[in-house]
Protein backbone atom coordinates (compact mmCIF):
# COMPACT_ATOMS: atom_id res chain seq x y z
CA UNK A 1 0.00 0.00 0.00
CA UNK A 2 1.38 3.41 -0.89
CA UNK A 3 0.28 7.00 -1.21
CA UNK A 4 1.45 9.98 -3.23
CA UNK A 5 1.69 13.34 -1.53
CA UNK A 6 1.06 16.48 -3.54
CA UNK A 7 2.42 19.70 -2.09
CA UNK A 8 0.71 22.99 -2.79
CA UNK A 9 1.53 26.39 -1.38
CA UNK A 10 1.11 29.87 -2.82
CA UNK A 11 4.20 31.70 -4.06
CA UNK A 12 5.29 34.99 -2.56
CA UNK A 13 4.01 38.12 -4.25
CA UNK A 14 5.68 41.49 -4.05
CA UNK A 15 3.43 44.49 -3.45
CA UNK A 16 4.73 47.81 -4.70
CA UNK A 17 3.03 51.11 -4.06
CA UNK A 18 3.82 54.68 -5.01
CA UNK A 19 2.83 58.03 -3.56
CA UNK A 20 1.71 60.76 -5.94
CA UNK A 21 3.49 59.28 -8.94
CA UNK A 22 3.42 56.19 -11.10
CA UNK A 23 6.10 53.53 -11.25
CA UNK A 24 9.26 54.72 -12.96
CA UNK A 25 11.07 52.83 -15.68
CA UNK A 26 13.71 51.51 -13.30
CA UNK A 27 11.09 49.90 -11.08
CA UNK A 28 9.24 48.44 -14.05
CA UNK A 29 12.47 47.14 -15.57
CA UNK A 30 13.29 45.41 -12.30
CA UNK A 31 9.84 43.77 -12.24
CA UNK A 32 10.20 42.64 -15.83
CA UNK A 33 13.64 41.10 -15.40
CA UNK A 34 12.56 39.30 -12.22
CA UNK A 35 9.65 37.87 -14.15
CA UNK A 36 11.81 36.73 -17.06
CA UNK A 37 14.82 35.36 -15.19
CA UNK A 38 14.63 33.34 -11.99
CA UNK A 39 17.85 31.95 -10.54
CA UNK A 40 17.55 29.04 -8.14
CA UNK A 41 19.34 29.28 -4.80
CA UNK A 42 20.67 25.81 -5.50
CA UNK A 43 22.24 26.73 -8.85
CA UNK A 44 25.91 25.95 -9.41
CA UNK A 45 27.96 29.05 -8.39
CA UNK A 46 29.54 29.42 -11.84
CA UNK A 47 26.20 29.14 -13.62
CA UNK A 48 24.68 31.44 -11.04
CA UNK A 49 27.33 34.07 -11.72
CA UNK A 50 26.69 33.89 -15.47
CA UNK A 51 22.94 34.07 -14.90
CA UNK A 52 23.33 37.11 -12.66
CA UNK A 53 25.44 38.84 -15.33
CA UNK A 54 22.86 38.02 -17.99
CA UNK A 55 20.09 39.27 -15.73
CA UNK A 56 21.89 42.57 -15.21
CA UNK A 57 22.38 42.96 -18.95
CA UNK A 58 18.70 42.22 -19.56
CA UNK A 59 17.76 44.82 -16.96
CA UNK A 60 19.56 47.55 -18.88
CA UNK A 61 18.08 46.44 -22.22
CA UNK A 62 14.56 46.62 -20.79
CA UNK A 63 15.32 49.87 -18.92
CA UNK A 64 16.58 51.52 -22.09
CA UNK A 65 13.63 50.27 -24.14
CA UNK A 66 11.09 51.48 -21.59
CA UNK A 67 12.73 54.90 -21.47
CA UNK A 68 12.51 55.07 -25.25
CA UNK A 69 8.83 54.08 -25.09
CA UNK A 70 8.10 56.82 -22.56
CA UNK A 71 9.94 59.44 -24.63
CA UNK A 72 8.21 58.29 -27.81
CA UNK A 73 4.77 58.41 -26.20
CA UNK A 74 5.48 61.88 -24.85
CA UNK A 75 6.37 63.03 -28.37
CA UNK A 76 3.03 61.71 -29.62
CA UNK A 77 1.13 63.39 -26.76
CA UNK A 78 3.10 66.63 -27.24
CA UNK A 79 2.00 66.80 -30.85
CA UNK A 80 -1.60 65.92 -30.02
CA UNK A 81 -1.75 68.69 -27.41
CA UNK A 82 -0.14 71.20 -29.82
CA UNK A 83 -2.68 70.30 -32.53
CA UNK A 84 -5.51 70.92 -30.07
CA UNK A 85 -4.08 74.35 -29.18
CA UNK A 86 -2.79 73.42 -25.71
CA UNK A 87 0.72 74.78 -26.25
CA UNK A 88 1.32 75.39 -22.52
CA UNK A 89 0.46 71.81 -21.58
CA UNK A 90 2.55 70.53 -24.48
CA UNK A 91 5.54 72.47 -23.14
CA UNK A 92 5.05 71.06 -19.63
CA UNK A 93 5.04 67.57 -21.08
CA UNK A 94 8.11 68.23 -23.22
CA UNK A 95 10.08 69.44 -20.18
CA UNK A 96 9.28 66.40 -18.04
CA UNK B 1 -9.64 38.85 12.48
CA UNK B 2 -6.62 37.95 10.43
CA UNK B 3 -5.43 37.22 6.95
CA UNK B 4 -3.40 34.03 6.63
CA UNK B 5 -1.67 33.19 3.37
CA UNK B 6 -2.86 29.82 2.08
CA UNK B 7 -4.15 27.77 -0.80
CA UNK B 8 -7.85 27.48 -0.01
CA UNK B 9 -8.82 23.98 1.05
CA UNK B 10 -11.95 24.10 -1.09
CA UNK B 11 -9.75 24.90 -4.09
CA UNK B 12 -7.67 21.76 -3.54
CA UNK B 13 -10.84 19.69 -3.52
CA UNK B 14 -12.16 21.46 -6.59
CA UNK B 15 -8.97 20.67 -8.48
CA UNK B 16 -9.85 17.01 -8.14
CA UNK B 17 -13.30 17.64 -9.55
CA UNK B 18 -12.05 19.69 -12.51
CA UNK B 19 -13.74 22.90 -11.39
CA UNK B 20 -11.06 25.37 -12.38
CA UNK B 21 -9.47 26.01 -15.77
CA UNK B 22 -6.42 28.28 -15.80
CA UNK B 23 -5.88 28.12 -19.58
CA UNK B 24 -5.24 31.52 -21.09
CA UNK B 25 -8.14 32.94 -23.14
CA UNK B 26 -10.29 29.79 -23.29
CA UNK B 27 -10.12 29.14 -19.53
CA UNK B 28 -11.98 30.72 -16.62
CA UNK B 29 -11.69 34.35 -15.58
CA UNK B 30 -9.84 34.82 -12.30
CA UNK B 31 -9.94 37.99 -10.25
CA UNK B 32 -7.99 39.42 -7.36
CA UNK B 33 -9.74 41.39 -4.63
CA UNK B 34 -7.99 43.45 -1.94
CA UNK B 35 -8.86 43.40 1.76
CA UNK B 36 -8.17 45.47 4.84
CA UNK B 37 -6.50 44.14 7.97
CA UNK B 38 -9.96 43.63 9.48
CA UNK B 39 -10.71 40.79 7.05
CA UNK B 40 -10.75 37.18 8.10
CA UNK B 41 -9.31 35.10 5.27
CA UNK B 42 -7.35 31.86 5.14
CA UNK B 43 -7.40 28.23 4.11
CA UNK B 44 -11.03 27.98 5.13
CA UNK B 45 -12.17 30.72 2.74
CA UNK B 46 -14.40 29.20 0.08
CA UNK B 47 -15.56 32.15 -2.03
CA UNK B 48 -15.17 35.86 -2.71
CA UNK B 49 -16.70 38.05 -0.03
CA UNK B 50 -17.36 41.77 0.13
CA UNK B 51 -16.74 41.77 3.88
CA UNK B 52 -13.83 44.11 4.69
CA UNK B 53 -12.95 44.52 1.03
CA UNK B 54 -10.90 47.62 0.31
CA UNK B 55 -12.59 50.76 -0.88
CA UNK B 56 -10.79 53.77 -2.25
CA UNK B 57 -10.06 55.88 -5.28
CA UNK B 58 -9.18 53.75 -8.27
CA UNK B 59 -10.49 50.51 -6.76
CA UNK B 60 -13.73 48.84 -7.87
CA UNK B 61 -15.50 46.28 -5.69
CA UNK B 62 -14.74 42.67 -6.72
CA UNK B 63 -11.22 43.67 -7.67
CA UNK B 64 -9.33 43.35 -10.94
CA UNK B 65 -9.34 40.64 -13.58
CA UNK B 66 -6.13 38.66 -13.87
CA UNK B 67 -4.46 37.54 -17.07
CA UNK B 68 -3.84 33.80 -16.79
CA UNK B 69 -0.69 32.16 -18.02
CA UNK B 70 -1.55 28.69 -19.31
CA UNK B 71 -0.31 26.01 -16.87
CA UNK B 72 2.91 24.24 -17.75
CA UNK B 73 5.48 21.95 -16.15
CA UNK B 74 8.85 22.95 -14.74
CA UNK B 75 10.57 19.65 -14.14
CA UNK B 76 8.06 17.56 -12.23
CA UNK B 77 6.20 20.57 -10.83
CA UNK B 78 3.04 21.90 -12.47
CA UNK B 79 2.87 25.68 -12.39
CA UNK B 80 0.65 28.51 -13.45
CA UNK B 81 1.07 32.24 -13.26
CA UNK B 82 -0.71 35.55 -13.68
CA UNK B 83 0.44 38.83 -15.17
CA UNK B 84 1.19 41.59 -12.67
CA UNK B 85 -1.81 43.73 -11.81
CA UNK B 86 -1.82 47.48 -11.12
CA UNK B 87 -4.45 49.83 -9.76
CA UNK B 88 -3.31 53.11 -11.29
CA UNK B 89 -3.91 56.59 -9.85
CA UNK B 90 -5.27 54.90 -6.75
CA UNK B 91 -5.49 55.68 -3.06
CA UNK B 92 -5.74 52.28 -1.39
CA UNK B 93 -4.65 50.62 1.82
CA UNK B 94 -4.70 46.80 1.81
CA UNK B 95 -3.33 44.05 4.01
CA UNK B 96 -4.10 41.05 1.80
CA UNK B 97 -5.85 39.69 -1.24
CA UNK B 98 -8.04 36.86 -2.45
CA UNK B 99 -7.72 35.29 -5.87
CA UNK B 100 -10.99 33.72 -6.95
CA UNK B 101 -12.69 32.21 -9.96
CA UNK B 102 -15.06 34.80 -11.37
CA UNK B 103 -16.41 32.28 -13.90
CA UNK B 104 -17.38 29.62 -11.37
CA UNK B 105 -19.47 31.07 -8.55
CA UNK B 106 -16.59 33.24 -7.26
CA UNK B 107 -14.94 30.17 -5.76
CA UNK B 108 -11.78 30.96 -3.78
CA UNK B 109 -8.34 29.92 -5.03
CA UNK B 110 -5.80 31.37 -2.64
CA UNK B 111 -5.30 34.00 0.01
CA UNK B 112 -2.33 36.37 0.01
CA UNK B 113 -1.02 38.06 3.15
CA UNK B 114 1.08 41.16 2.40
CA UNK B 115 2.66 40.99 5.85
CA UNK B 116 1.72 44.59 6.62
CA UNK B 117 -0.61 47.26 5.35
CA UNK B 118 0.42 48.46 1.90
CA UNK B 119 -0.79 51.85 0.77
CA UNK B 120 -0.83 53.89 -2.41
CA UNK B 121 -1.70 57.58 -2.48
CA UNK B 122 -2.61 59.02 -5.87
CA UNK B 123 -0.19 56.45 -7.24
CA UNK B 124 0.17 52.86 -8.37
CA UNK B 125 -0.72 49.82 -6.29
CA UNK B 126 1.00 46.90 -7.99
CA UNK B 127 1.02 43.21 -7.18
CA UNK B 128 4.05 41.62 -8.75
CA UNK B 129 3.62 37.89 -9.14
CA UNK B 130 6.70 35.69 -8.74
CA UNK B 131 8.57 34.11 -11.62
CA UNK B 132 6.82 31.11 -13.14
CA UNK B 133 9.22 28.44 -11.93
CA UNK B 134 8.98 25.29 -9.83
CA UNK B 135 10.32 26.96 -6.70
CA UNK B 136 8.56 30.30 -7.01
CA UNK B 137 5.33 30.28 -9.07
CA UNK B 138 2.19 31.62 -7.47
CA UNK B 139 0.42 28.29 -7.94
CA UNK B 140 2.51 25.15 -8.10
CA UNK B 141 1.76 21.49 -7.59
CA UNK B 142 4.86 19.52 -6.66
Amino acid sequence: MFGIEINMSPGEVNVQTTQERGHNTQELSSNAVNKIISIADTADPVIRQQAEAFKERMFYVIFHTLNQAVESDRTTLYNQLKKQGHDDMAEILRKL
Amino acid sequence: MAITQAMCTSFKTELLTGTHNFTNSSGNTFKIALYTSSASLGAGTTAYTTSNEVSGTGYTAAGAALTNVTPSADGTTAITDFSDVTWSSSTITARGALIYNDSVSDKAVLVLDFGADKASSSGDFTIEFPAAAAATAIIRIA
